[in-house]
């Protein structure tokens, strides 16, 4: 059921044209010039100190490098950093 | 943002977990449904942010199974100001007692006024108002009603004609109206109508008594009118008859309209002062203590030839009691003098209107004058002396008390 489900879901999101985030459950990262960033449908907090922040997502980790960071608001699925921002970058695993 | 919007009225704390990986205890919370923001790392092993006052009781609850050490660093918020603010005694008692004086206060008769009464009715009413209870400083919520107080006000003033009585914030107004008690007159005794002075009888209104004269009598000084006693006309030669039957005696009422003559002499100049107002004004103000004055506007004296001052004093009150200081505003007018002279007949004219005005003061406003006749005129000495004779039509009759058995 569960593999069914994994290879019918791209099919729906090329086919049917519906976003991508929803639908596969991937983080969606707004980034508003280097004061803030916005991650959706995150999967939990790893690492969080004033320079790095380090979030667990469906397929891997966001890392997100800078200073002076505070995490102006943190929801179970949302998470909203202010400070300078200097690198995002996605790793999978 | 949403989420942590109008966290000022529900509350929120601040606080800040020690340990190692202190932002996995945020992380815990966030899982378990509870919103963090501001959140910060201050150290590696601290780590600090803020949550919802209502969500502190479920974050002790997961600490309990954790290492972490939580200290509250801050309180914020509507019901935390609320409780800090319960637990500042002297000022929640010092609001207490300003809202309760404020109550008494205005509970408080500060005023009652009366208006449109006489002085001493005005007495009357506060005196029976006082009886009631309504006076200054009375506790308002225990007076009646104003309807009540205007009916019972009512009842027990006789002279009160209407009272209304408005209680209006912590003041009672109360206009009244006055009950003009006309007092029956006394029947009047029996009496004659007599003249007041000689005349040519003109009219003849008796409503009460036999009529003695007719139209075109001439009357002397003292002559009966109209008389109060009724019966059988005496006849000299008849003596017994008239013993027998008995008179009745009434008091003859009625008016008499007779011409009567006057004779006045006035004396006119004929050159005259006359001082007139230019219409040129100044107004000064001062104060004066005692007998002191001291000019406060209006310094400079106007340079008029001649003048006529007016002065005005207001006294000066502080609250009822009178300051020993008085107000003063002089207006100063400026006069001008005529001198003019009259023609002889100018002056005769002005002497018979001033002959005529005389006399009719003298004699009242319902008396008339119906002709003037000039007896006599001489120029001397610059004067106009005239003697007048004026007819007058008025009522003539004078009342005599007809006094019992002679």
């Amino acid at each position: 059921m569960n593999k069914w489900q994994q290879r019918i879901k791209p099919w729906l999101v090329n086919h049917l044209a519906l976003p991508s985030d929803t639908m596969l459950e991937l983080p969606r990262i707004t980034v508003i010039g280097h004061l803030h960033v916005y991650i959706e449908n995150h999967k939990g907090l790893v690492v969080y100190t004033e320079k790095e922040l380090t979030l667990k997502t469906n397929h891997g980790h966001i890392k997100i490098q800078g200073h002076t960071f505070v995490i102006k608001m943190m929801l179970p699925e949302e998470i909203l950093l202010e400070g300078t921002i200097q690198h995002i970058s996605l790793i999978e695993s | 943002m949403r989420q942590i919007q109008g966290t000022f009225f529900t509350g929120y704390v601040t606080i800040s977990v020690a340990g190692a990986y202190p932002e996995r205890f945020f992380n815990k919370l966030v899982a378990h449904g509870i919103s963090v923001w501001n959140m910060k790392k201050e150290s590696a092993t601290v780590c600090s942010g803020n949550i919802r006052l209502r969500d502190i009781s479920k974050m002790r609850q997961l600490r309990r199974r954790s290492h972490y050490k939580i200290t509250f660093t801050a309180q914020k918020g509507f019901p935390v100001r609320f409780r800090r603010f319960k637990s500042n005694t002297p000022f929640v008692l010092s609001l207490c007692v300003s809202l309760l004086l404020i109550v008494v206060l205005s509970n408080l008769v500060w005023k009652v006024e009366i208006t449109n009464v006489p002085k001493e009715l005005e007495e009357k009413i506060y005196a029976q108002l006082d009886h009631y209870g309504v006076h200054e400083g009375a506790w308002a919520l225990s007076l009646d009603e104003p309807s009540i107080i205007q009916r019972k006000l009512i009842e027990d003033i006789p002279e009160l004609l209407w009272i209304g009585v408005h209680k209006k914030g912590t003041t009672y107004f109360l206009e009244g109206v006055e009950k003009i008690v006309v007092e029956e007159e006394a029947p009047p005794g029996p009496r004659n109508l007599v003249a007041r002075k000689s005349g040519v009888i003109e009219k003849v209104y008796v409503s009460k008594g036999l009529p003695k004269v007719r139209v075109n009598d001439y009357v002397e000084k003292g002559d009966i009118l109209v008389s109060g006693e009724l019966g059988p006309e005496e006849r000299e030669d008849d003596e017994n008859d008239d013993t027998d039957k008995p008179k009745t005696r009434v008091a003859a009422d009625g008016e008499i309209i007779a011409k009567t003559w006057y004779e006045t002499t006035v004396t006119i100049p004929l050159d005259y002062i006359n001082d007139q107002l230019t219409g040129d004004k100044t107004t000064q103000y001062s104060l004066s203590i005692g007998s002191l004055t001291l000019p406060i506007w209006g310094f400079k004296q106007p340079d008029y030839e001649m003048s006529y001052e007016e002065v005005h004093n207001h006294d000066i009150y502080v609250l009822k009691w009178k300051l020993p200081i008085e107000f003063n505003k002089t207006v100063v007018s400026e006069t001008e003098r005529q001198q003019a002279t009259r023609t002889k007949q100018e002056a005769i004219k002005k002497g018979i209107a001033q002959a005529q005005k005389e006399l009719q003061l003298k004699i009242g406003p319902q008396a008339e004058i119906i002709s003037k006749k000039i007896l006599h005129e001489s120029t001397e000495h610059g004067k106009v002396k005239l003697i007048l004779y004026l007819t007058v039509e008025e009522d003539i009759s004078e009342i005599e008390p007809l006094t019992q058995g002679d």
